[in-house]
């Protein structure tokens, strides 16, 4: 128990000094040259503004992260739909991905301004813009992890003669989970941005909001509180995201080698 | 319970893999594996397949394992085509990659075949818990493969390959990624499950490269040539049963193996 206490200090603190190093730096740094609050607020000031109403920034951040859940589980259910089909089919592979790749190289951002004209000012186009840059890298993903099957496990299973039903949910899917942990931590923050940038175009509520309403009244502490909230919840995304890795995939050789 | 004279019986068997899609080494002509390969194995005999890397060993046992269409020629698993016994599930395999399922422990990966295939569950033969208690696995039931050895994971191979009771088995150099001292004592622990197996001895064929293992196994040993591989000699080991690790330095045992030695080193006409 000390043991793990101990080997848990090793990883936590080192980065917290260096946060703390940081933090007291710019502090230091915005006080000595008297840096003007709507250019650089000091983090005390940030601090402040946050434990004012804490609860604001929770409540605007929790709706960044529903918008952001939303859009990375339906870009993903899509993207692992599209790759099972890819995945057992070269014809649909060509005539597909082409697509996916249009989807990738289009630069989200000036996509926004359209969708929300097609689907409103309410949550939809914030799901749909986080859904759309979650979409390739899971697509991607998926697909190799799909195919990454170990070669004597796929002969044994056809010497069964298993189904390709069987052969999907007893290999293939399995096979494929440590890809798929692999992009969701990618898509995660992806998502994110995503409901973000399209909560500035048409913002009613979320941080994204927050931040363009307080960019435009020089608000610096509200808009660094609110990064700093979106910087948490990024974090905590990971861990989280980390923690269900290893509990999952305790099988396999990158969470073995990691501890 | 034998219907035809022979289990397997392997009739002028050639196999020729075609350019592109099969992996080949360079160039892009046809590879003769095969040729002309007619060899019988009898009911209840441990055969070993032993030549030159790529004589097409491997080639030949998929093909009697149902896995790979002979070109030309015939093979027969009691009477009938080996697909007709894989639907029957009379074939078991194991591979030299144990290939494992990381994700199931033991006792899942052994159990897998008869997920697959619901309605052998019903026909007699031991179950998962008889089969791992056999091989010597019951204390290791939950284990995970990447928590076992790979003479431990063949060991699980060898159990998933019993789970539908096969009356053949079929192993492709099972010990070939093992160390050599847990290669010489799998050997014998081999022997013990084949010679321990509650519904009797099971037909091995059994693919090596080395010597000693084939003759410490086998009742006979079938020399393949090189490239493309035919049957060269067929040598009959009288060693008696149960075969013992101390044989391995007995004068008999010497000279099957200076037989062998020579049989592989022969350059062909």
């Amino acid at each position: 128990m000390s043991q793990t206490l101990r080997s848990a200090a090793a990883y936590v603190l080192p980065p917290a000094l260096a946060l703390i190093a940081a933090f007291a730096f710019w502090e230091f740094w915005v006080q000595w040259r008297d840096i003007a609050i709507i250019v650089v607020p000091p983090p005390s000031a940030v601090w402040e503004r946050f434990v004012e109403d804490p609860e604001f920034f929770w409540r605007e951040g929790g709706w960044t992260l529903y918008e952001a859940t939303l859009g990375l589980l339906m870009g993903s259910a899509f993207a692992i739909a599209l790759a099972v089909v890819m995945a057992h089919s070269r014809l649909a592979e060509r005539a597909l991905f082409p697509l996916a790749i249009v989807i990738k190289v289009t630069p989200i951002v000036a996509v926004a301004p359209v969708l929300v004209i097609m689907f409103g000012f309410g949550t939809t186009p914030k799901i749909v813009v986080a859904a759309l840059l979650s979409f390739f890298p899971m697509l991607v993903n998926a697909m190799t992890g799909f195919r990454d099957v170990n070669p004597g496990a796929l002969e044994f299973m056809r010497s069964l003669r298993a189904s390709p039903w069987q052969l999907f949910w007893k290999l293939r899917a399995p096979s494929a989970l440590p890809y798929l942990f692999a992009a969701l931590k990618v898509t995660y923050p992806l998502a994110l941005i995503g409901a973000v940038v399209a909560e500035w175009f048409t913002g009613d509520r979320g941080l994204g909001l927050v931040i363009f309403v307080a960019n435009s009244n020089l608000d610096t502490p509200t808009l660094f509180a609110a990064i700093g909230v979106l910087a948490l919840t990024g974090v905590s995304l990971n861990v989280i995201l980390s923690v269900a890795e290893r509990r999952i995939l305790f099988w396999h050789q990158t969470t073995r080698t990691v501890q | 319970m034998a219907g035809a004279q022979h289990h397997v019986s392997l009739r002028a068997l050639s196999h020729v893999f075609r350019d592109g899609r099969r992996a080949l080494p360079a160039g892009r002509q046809a590879l003769t594996a095969l040729a002309d390969v007619t060899l019988d194995v009898a009911w209840g005999q441990f055969v070993s397949v032993i030549g030159p890397s790529g004589c097409g060993k491997s080639t030949l046992l998929r093909i009697v394992g149902g896995l790979l269409r002979p070109t030309s020629g015939e093979a027969k698993i009691d009477g009938a085509a080996p697909a007709a016994a894989q639907r029957r599930r009379d074939i078991g395999l194991v591979a030299q990659d144990p290939a494992l399922l990381p994700w199931r422990s033991v006792l899942g990966n052994v159990r897998l075949p008869l997920e697959i295939d619901r309605a052998a569950r019903d026909r007699p033969a031991p179950s998962p818990e008889e089969l791992l208690e056999l091989t010597g696995l019951a204390e290791f039931r939950s284990y995970y493969p990447h928590q076992l050895s790979g003479g431990m994971q063949q060991r699980v191979a060898i159990a998933r390959a019993l789970a539908f009771d096969p009356s053949l088995l079929l192993m492709d150099e099972p010990f070939g990624a093992l160390d050599e001292i847990s290669r010489a004592s799998m050997r014998y622990e081999l022997l013990r499950i084949w010679q321990t197996a509650p519904s009797g001895r099971k037909t091995v064929m059994f693919v090596t490269h080395s010597i000693p293992e084939a003759i410490a196994l086998s009742d006979r040993v079938v020399v393949l040539s090189p490239r493309p591989g035919s049957v060269r000699a067929a040598i009959d080991v009288e060693l008696p049963r149960p075969r013992t690790q101390e044989m391995e330095r007995g004068a008999p045992f010497l000279d099957y193996a200076d037989q062998l030695r020579n049989l592989l080193k022969e350059v062909p006409a």
